[in-house]
């Protein structure tokens, strides 16, 4: 029961307005945590000291920071395409075994989502090490001596898309397991190869869990930082990281801010021309 | 490039507005200052720092004075600066190594030790610097593995900065203000003309070794596990962890010479409520007794010269302040420096980048 406080939107028995009363606490908490420190964030991009918009104007004008944002759109791209890759098989396994399978599956995907992503990432410093198991089975193959894999970009990218798998995996497990079969033994039926009714009819129908699970590992990969600077190679910088920087040695709030901006409407303006071009909309149905 | 130096002090308003939304969404020291038992707020490094500090240094204090310790980590120089313009207090004293308690002193934003509680003559000679109190010294060192230079390797940075004479991959601490001075000393720059820094020398120097620089490290920790895994050759790491990986067995040796040494001092937030009582912590911090067990739990030299009266002539050996190596290491002059250091910083952080 909503408590009469004598509003008119709920006098009127709209139900719009109940649902928006339903919906004010996390309206509100977004408010207060999430819209407010961000409007904080171009606040101080812009007002320090005072007005100015040269926060702005170095960044845009140093090849450095560009650079900088290249390489860390760059390595979420790659990032997200091999994680797309992997889990995309993986959920389509557990949704079409089922059963023991499945839980035994999800069980360990869930395992993996409860451990820090820092002890994941020092696990792949003893597993790619110079003593590590990896190089040895290399050698053992006869690959001597096999190359150092630590401090490379090959390292940094493999990690990060174990980290990020799990993300994968339950994004399109969950739009998966509510694809209706009968779709795909009706291609079937019609004469389709088992090719043809995965390509036509499951893949097209599984798209929104696609989208979604790319959306999630590739805006986590942006913020990502402490991967790439213990195993990847000492170039690779991530803008997250140079953030970080400006802020705990440089005390640039400024510039720091206008950074953070800068990555906010990059990030958004790819999503707007994905959207213009492939229409998340019409996806999402 | 930007005028870095001056920024701090007109950043009041923007700031201002800061600490009324923390304030309102972190009201937790004041809520606590309610409480029959005044609290301590200290900033400390966490992990095995912390766990040291809270047997030698914090559990004596809570039990003489009746007062309650808290803590926050880690050390953050930015939040020192932002809580003294917001007057929102996380901590009221934290440690602040050679260059950082020379821009903290200049920017005002802790405490003046002539307006403190504190008897200076009580002190050793040389203890308060900037105003701060002088606690323990750490020092980053030449440490190789045996097992790749079995016949010796480097004892001068000049020669670890030779890949030809010692070839193999080599790490040092991705800090601009120590690597910098180490690349100096390589080039045969004379320690007391060391500050303020020949910044493009320097670089110069880093240049013919960037090659052999397989990563750089951030985490102490971190920098043992490289040594001890043999993920790099040679290393300039502070003094804790190769003695650590020696006692264990790892085929490691540490050089003392050219060791550079950075000190810790404690300071007190400039304007916090509860600076009386910080400064009474800094006093029974520096003790003897207390800062000789510290320092021996995590091999650090205390300051103190009278420390090293409870500690045995072996673990004096380990550590960078004892009387035979206080003679070999570097000591730095930071307060030449000036604010070169804020430019200095941005410009290996390119550096590395390239």
């Amino acid at each position: 029961m909503v408590p009469p406080v004598g509003s008119a939107a709920i006098k009127s028995g709209s139900s719009d307005a109940k649902a928006w009363l339903l919906l004010l606490p996390a309206l509100a908490f977004l408010a207060v945590f999430f819209l407010v420190p961000l409007g904080q964030v171009v606040f101080f991009s812009v007002m320090d000291p005072g007005f100015t918009l040269k926060h702005y104007t170095s960044f845009l004008s140093d090849s450095f920071y560009w650079r900088v944002l290249w390489g860390t759109f760059q390595t979420a791209g790659i990032v997200t395409i091999f994680a797309l890759l992997m889990s995309y098989p993986l959920a389509y396994m557990i949704v079409r075994m089922g059963g023991h399978f499945a839980t035994v599956m999800l069980l360990i995907i869930a395992m993996s989502f409860w451990t820090s992503f820092l002890v994941r990432t020092f696990a792949w410093m003893v597993i790619l090490g110079n003593n590590g198991p990896l190089r040895a089975i290399l050698e053992a193959f006869g690959w001597s001596p096999a190359p150092q894999l630590l401090f490379t970009r090959f390292s940094s990218t493999l990690a990060m898309v174990h980290l990020l798998i799990p993300f994968m995996v339950l994004a399109l497990y969950s739009v998966m397991k509510k694809i209706d079969m009968n779709f795909v033994r009706a291609a079937r039926s019609l004469g389709a190869t088992p090719f043809q009714a995965f390509h036509r009819v499951f893949l097209p129908l599984s798209a929104p869990g696609i989208v979604n699970g790319c959306t999630l590992v590739f805006i986590m990969c942006l913020g990502f930082y402490v991967t790439p600077v213990l195993l990847g190679s000492p170039r690779e910088q991530m803008i997250a990281g140079l953030i970080g920087t400006q802020i705990e040695e440089f005390l640039e709030f400024g510039e720091a801010s206008a950074t953070s901006v800068i990555l906010l409407l990059v990030t958004l303006a790819i999503f707007a021309i994905y959207n213009r071009f492939v229409g998340l909309d019409k996806l999402w149905g | 490039m930007t005028d870095s130096t001056k920024k701090g002090m007109n950043r009041r308003s923007a700031l201002k507005l800061a600490g009324a939304t923390a304030a309102l969404t972190f009201p937790g020291p004041f809520i606590n200052r309610a409480y029959a038992r005044e609290v301590l707020y200290v900033n400390t490094w966490g992990g095995p720092w912390e766990e040291s500090a809270r047997i030698n240094w914090f559990e004596p204090f809570m039990r003489e004075n009746n007062v309650e310790i808290k803590t926050v980590s880690p050390v953050s120089f930015a939040k020192l600066a932002a809580q003294v313009k917001t007057g929102v207090y996380e901590f009221d004293c934290t440690t602040l190594g050679d260059a950082d308690i020379v821009r903290a002193n200049e920017a005002g934003i802790i405490e003046d030790i002539k307006q403190s509680p504190i008897d200076q003559s009580k002190l050793w000679k040389d203890a308060v610097f900037q105003n701060g109190v002088g606690s323990h010294a750490f020092a980053t060192l030449i440490s190789y593995r045996k097992d790749k230079f079995p016949n010796g390797g480097p004892q001068t940075w000049a020669e670890f900065f030779d890949v030809k004479k010692y070839p193999g991959a080599r790490c040092l601490q991705r800090h601009a203000g120590r690597v910098l001075a180490l690349a100096l000393l390589a080039d045969g720059v004379p320690a007391d003309k060391l500050f303020p820094m020949d910044i493009d020398r320097a670089f110069a120097k880093l240049e013919t070794i960037k090659p052999a620089m397989r990563v750089w490290w951030t985490q102490g920790p971190q920098s043992g596990q490289l040594l001890r895994d043999g993920e790099v050759d040679l290393i300039g790491i502070w003094q804790t962890y190769p003695v650590r990986l020696i006692k264990e067995g790892i085929p490691v040796e540490m050089v003392w010479n050219q060791a550079l040494l950075d000190k810790a001092y404690w300071v007190v937030s400039k304007g916090s409520p509860r600076r009386e009582l910080a400064w009474k912590f800094i006093q029974s911090a520096v003790q003897p007794e207390r800062i000789a067990k510290f320092s021996l739990a995590n091999v650090y030299g205390p300051l103190n010269p009278k420390a090293f009266d409870h500690i045995s002539a072996e673990d004096a050996k380990l550590t960078p302040t004892s009387p035979e190596n206080i003679k070999k290491v570097v000591q730095q002059d930071t307060s030449k420096a000036g604010d070169q250091m804020a430019e200095a910083n941005k410009l290996f952080e390119r550096w590395i980048s390239r």
